[in-house]
């Protein structure tokens, strides 16, 4: 389960290009057809149709290979994307929700021609230059504040502009790996720059999770397109973040602030593409020089961070002394140069839209050039100029915050338009901007320009915005050829986030050449041999328990509720022997949370409660939603078969059921989809310490409900009645059978649930399995002295080879079951971080 | 004025503390009319690493870690400063306050003691505009930046109440404007939030304060406590000047500074993490004593 991605390429659908010539005309009325309401509007240029009213060439090109697909086709390869991209669990979260959406991808992606791109990316090449240098400049000698050239209120208004990072060298040698431009066609037909992002830009595994989607959907068309492809951009990348660090092998994580991030699912695209590790910041620990990951092997050096968390959350200690995501001593590794951090923390000064207006100055200054690309007009009312021109202009302009989000004084996170408020209002605006000026920006308001977008069997023009990306490499600036496009929904767009519900698109970069399929993959002599893919953070290895566990116990709540379904369809279920166990059966749910102690009325009632009640914490649905939320943390890790397996069967039983049948077969088809991720781990995980955690948490699950179901169903007063149910819910029928011709009796079925190390569902056999995989992890301590964990694990082992199936009364048991749970604990507080061996920091309490 | 300064801090944890990571910000600065002779700080525990560094705003700040387990972590910290200031009167000649702010905006230096980073909000000082209006009651158009300064430190020092127990460290500046009441912290805080509110460049500073027994009474050891203040640039020519709006003081020969910093957070003399012990309790002890 543990596979990495694999390449943007799809394969199949050859038929599509052949037949071009014989569709032609059909296939350009369809075009026609979908484009009946295609306009441009006016004053502003649009991706499709060029200024002279014809086509661009490369939208006629895609348009004429899209026509020859039939519609049905069209419809089924949409359809396609959509799935996989539901199945793939793709999704973001909106700024202030809890739930995570799913991503709405365009099905048409944004084109761009190769010589339009070339401008495009030397534009950007030259601004992540140019803000490099600015940035080597502010944090280090100070030239360009001390000669004017920038102003000092317009770096130091900036809550980005971090003053434990002065003076200080950035281990790696530079501040931007990566570098994020927000771009639209300005109303002259040029790319305008919108927006820098220098902090820890977002969008780069989205624009990989569209391609992905996107290529496989349209796999012909994506061919005969001549694409660019993105794969060498992310190589040239990590091979870059590889080179910043000082030894050969680097250990390098993707800092991350934790899966209620707006962008948790492309940290973890992201970290499983590269070959990263996904960390947050309680992950990690500062000791010696060095920034250290906890592993279930102990402390490990880190060597790169690739953080999505904004610097100033990155260490109480010199930073936010509140925030919780950070590492705290972090900032004094950089001071010793132990560790590298991309980018440099600080770096998200140059957001500041009050330096927008200054930067075509300081390209002429630094590089004795002009801007290569323009960007929008922007006046910092710090400056007295500056000032007096937004204030002659105020109603034409947008009002914008010079550092950070929201205008200050005015409660809204966008631009004010003055235009537009009332008269006290705009009043209120005038004269905060000339007693504060350095706070406001005044902006030309952009119209953003159109692209064909698909919207229900038509093609509508809808504004956008792209995200381009440029990474740091040997070569220079590096860039990803397309990016991360979103569309707004309405026509007048002046700013789009995925929060107002935009939709994203694939952007293809298509050259008029063949593009090489596979140009930047390494000498196979220059790639070492590798079987395992690295140390297992502590906090992955407490996910995958937990996943183990909560997969292994809503397994056993649903073999009680199909055990109850089923007796009810008995014809003997009249009898008190039956009525008994299926009490027990009832009993067992109450002590699990799966059903609450009233309902016990109406047995159909309970069964359906266990199966998928939401109140009740310990029903099979919200057991698999817990599983599913700590497969959430662990997306990296987990395969997108896996992923999918799991949400199928939320989805499954999420829904409304009310027949008894129903009850059971849902039941069924869940444990069978149980099953089906068991084989996944089983046949496609690698057998590293990850599969070993998901195994223990699983066998040491099994064993405490084997053993529960034992002492409820095989007690020295057990009926055959209960000893049937025990046979059914461990799943041993048809092994008994085979062995006594006779109903079930105590001693036997006892030895085959609980002692007989042949059956794979017997408490022994599960205690085996985990002596072997305890045995096998790391030991922490240095003393030879065998540890806790394992010293129980051997005990247990004891105790069960030793015993005896009649002696084994309710009391021993229960004892048995007390033991599985101490053992279980242990694993947990030798190699989890939460453990008493690895607590959270707490605060010092301050002075007043 | 030479004061011997005996500051010390302890906490006392409700179960052992395995590891402890702190900043301490205890050395008198040397500069802005004091004189830093000697100084030293005793950690018991030992701690496995010290290291000391200059930080952005020139307070010496010292790192250390602790790894044994501890139940009681003491800072001693004794320090021989010689202060000599001058103080303008408050009715002296000053700038305009606006023609101070504007100079503030045009500044060519990011450094410490550039006035342009401290007219902007920090963390834990917001710009809030009834706080700015409230300040704004001070400084008519014109009036010299010394005078209304001067006037506003008045004003909180009559209409807000000192109340040791009111606040804790966390309280935000907004509770403690809407409340009128707090410590010395909070009404820096306030003073602060309402002169940046104008434009105008406001330090936060922490220290120590010299208290004079009542006639006839010795002084009580331990008696004293951290202080903190104002600090406030009025123009290239007068430069920083210290308001002290808890005793409605300009800041003479009885303080003694600590460090120099946008509030509190810059400045926090003792700061840390520790791993372990949720509940802790925290005792400071300060002596100032005057030896010549």
């Amino acid at each position: 389960m543990a596979e990495v991605t694999g390449s943007e390429a799809g394969q199949g659908d050859s038929q599509a290009g052949g037949q071009a010539a014989a569709k032609a005309r059909p296939g350009q009325r369809r075009v026609a057809h979908w484009m009946r309401d295609y306009v441009r509007l006016p004053g502003i240029p649009d991706e499709y149709i060029a200024d002279d009213g014809t086509p661009r060439g490369v939208w006629s090109r895609f348009f004429d290979a899209f026509a020859n697909l039939a519609p049905s086709d069209i419809e089924r390869r949409f359809a396609a994307a959509d799935r996989h991209l539901r199945e793939a669990g793709v999704t973001y979260r909106a700024p202030g929700e809890s739930a995570e959406r799913l991503w709405p991808l365009s099905h048409l992606p944004l084109l761009i021609d190769e010589a339009d791109w070339q401008l495009l990316s030397a534009g950007i090449a030259q601004r992540a230059q140019l803000l490099e240098l600015v940035l080597r400049d502010l944090y280090g000698e100070g030239r360009l504040i001390a000669e004017g050239a920038i102003p000092a209120a317009a770096i130091a208004g900036s809550a980005e502009y971090l003053r434990p990072i002065c003076g200080l060298k950035p281990p790696g040698g530079r501040y931007l790996s990566l570098y994020a431009a927000d771009v639209g066609r300005g109303p002259d037909g040029r790319w305008w720059v919108l927006g820098d992002r220098t902090q820890a830009p977002s969008g780069a595994g989205y624009a990989l999770e569209n391609r992905l989607v996107l290529s496989r959907a349209f796999a012909s068309l994506y061919k005969s397109m001549n694409v660019e492809r993105v794969a060498p951009f992310f190589e040239a990348f990590r091979a870059s973040l590889h080179r910043a660090a000082d030894r050969d092998e680097p250990r390098i994580g993707v800092l991350s602030p934790g899966s209620f991030s707006e962008t948790y699912f492309e940290q973890a695209t992201l970290a499983r593409y590269l070959g990263f590790l996904l960390v947050e910041g309680d992950d990690l620990a500062v000791s010696g020089d060095r920034v250290h990951i906890r592993t279930v092997a102990g402390l490990k050096r880190l060597d790169v961070l690739l953080r999505r968390v904004d610097s100033n959350s990155l260490d109480p200690l010199e930073l936010d002394a509140a925030s919780r995501l950070g590492v705290p001593g972090l900032i004094d590794v950089l001071r010793k140069n132990g560790v590298v951090v991309a980018n440099m923390p600080g770096s998200g000064v140059l957001e500041a839209r009050a330096l927008l207006g200054f930067l075509p100055g300081l390209c002429r200054r630094l590089f004795g050039e002009e801007l290569k690309m323009p960007h929008m007009a922007t006046w910092w009312c710090g400056q007295k100029d500056a000032r007096e021109e937004v204030l002659s202009r105020l109603d034409e302009l947008a009002i914008e915050s010079a550092y950070g989000r929201g205008v200050p004084g005015f409660e809204s996170n966008g631009p004010v338009l003055a235009g537009e408020l009332p008269p006290a209002e705009r009043q209120r605006l005038a004269s905060a901007i000339t007693e504060r000026g350095i706070d406001y920006v005044g902006q030309e308001l952009v119209r953003l320009s159109t692209m064909p977008v698909w919207d229900q069997g038509r093609i509508v023009p809808r504004p956008f915005v792209l995200r381009v990306f440029a990474a740091a490499t040997a070569d220079g600036w590096t860039l990803m050829p397309g990016g991360f496009c979103r569309i707004a929904e309405q026509l007048d767009a002046r700013a789009v986030t995925m929060g107002d519900g935009a939709r994203a698109a694939d952007v293809w970069v298509v050259s008029d050449k063949a593009v090489p399929a596979t140009s930047l993959l390494p000498a196979s002599d220059s790639v070492r041999i590798r079987r395992i893919a690295g140390v297992l953070p502590s906090r992955a290895a407490d996910n995958l328990f937990w996943l183990g566990r909560y997969l292994e116990r809503a397994e056993a709540t649903l073999r009680l509720v199909r055990a109850l379904g089923t007796q009810q369809r008995d014809p003997g279920k009249g009898s008190s022997a039956m009525q008994q166990a299926a009490e027990r059966i009832q009993r067992l749910l109450v002590a699990w949370g799966a059903v609450s102690q009233t309902s016990r009325t109406q047995v159909a009632k309970v069964a359906a409660e266990a199966l998928r009640s939401e109140p009740r914490f310990g029903s099979a649905l919200s057991l698999l939603r817990a599983a599913q939320r700590t497969a959430t943390s662990l997306r990296e890790r987990l395969s997108p078969d896996a992923w999918q397996v799991i949400t199928e069967m939320t989805t499954r039983l999420a829904h409304e059921i009310e027949d008894d049948d129903v009850v059971v077969s849902a039941a069924e088809l869940t444990l069978q989809e149980l099953a089906s991720f068991a084989g996944l781990a089983q046949e496609n995980m690698n057998r590293a310490a990850g599969w070993r955690f998901l195994e223990m948490g699983r066998r040491a699950e099994r064993a405490i409900n084997t053993a529960r179901f034992a002492r409820q169903f095989a007690s020295d007063e057990a009926s055959p009645e209960d000893l049937d149910v025990l046979l059914t819910l461990v799943d041993c029928q048809i092994t008994y059978r085979s062995r006594y011709l006779v109903g079930p009796v105590l001693a036997p079925v006892r030895d085959l649930v609980v002692l007989d190390t042949y059956n794979p569902r017997s408490v022994a056999f599960q205690v085996e399995a985990l002596n072997e995989h305890v045995a096998s992890l790391p030991a922490l301590r240095e003393t030879g002295l065998i540890e806790r964990p394992q010293r129980l694990a051997v005990a247990l082992r004891g105790t069960l080879i030793t015993a005896e199936a009649a002696a084994l009364d309710g009391k021993t048991l229960f004892s048995l079951e007390q033991d599985l749970l101490t053992l279980a604990d242990a694993i947990g507080l030798q190699y989890f971080p939460h453990g008493p061996n690895a607590s959270r920091p707490e605060k010092l309490t301050g002075l007043a | 004025m030479i004061y011997d300064i005996r500051h010390v801090t302890t906490y006392s944890y409700e179960s052992p503390v395995s590891y402890a990571r702190c900043s301490l910000r205890l050395e008198p600065r040397s500069g802005d009319g004091q004189e830093l002779i000697s100084h030293r700080v005793e950690v018991r525990p030992k701690p496995v690493e010290r290291t000391t560094r200059r930080d952005f705003f020139g307070t010496l700040t010292e790192s250390i870690v602790i790894e044994a387990a501890h139940r009681h972590l003491r800072i001693d910290s004794t320090s021989r400063v010689a202060v000599a200031r001058s103080v303008p009167g408050r009715a002296a000649d000053s700038p305009a306050w606006e023609s101070v702010r504007d100079a503030a905006f045009a500044a060519t230096s990011l450094g410490p003691s550039s006035p342009v980073g401290y007219v902007f909000a920090s963390a834990l000082v917001p710009v809030l505009s009834p706080v700015t209006a409230y300040a704004a009651m001070s400084f008519p158009v014109g009036q010299g930046v010394l005078a209304s300064a001067a006037e506003l430190m008045h004003r909180i020092r009559t209409e807000f109440r000192y109340e040791p127990k009111a606040t804790v460290i966390s309280t935000p500046l907004h509770e403690v404007f809407a409340k009128r009441h707090g410590v010395c912290q909070d009404f820096a805080h306030v003073m602060i939030a309402g002169l940046r509110g104008l434009g105008l460049p406001a330090a936060y500073v922490s220290g120590y304060l010299r208290t004079i027994p009542p006639p006839g009474q010795p002084h009580l050891q331990g008696a004293d406590a951290t202080h903190a203040w104002v600090s406030l640039w009025c123009g290239e020519a007068l430069g920083w000047i210290g308001f002290d709006p808890t005793n409605d003081l300009l800041v003479a020969n009885d303080h003694i500074i600590l460090g120099i910093g946008r509030d509190f957070a810059d400045v926090s003399p003792v700061d840390g993490i520790i791993v372990g012990s949720p509940k802790q309790r925290l005792g400071v002890a300060v002596d100032v004593v005057p030896v010549a």
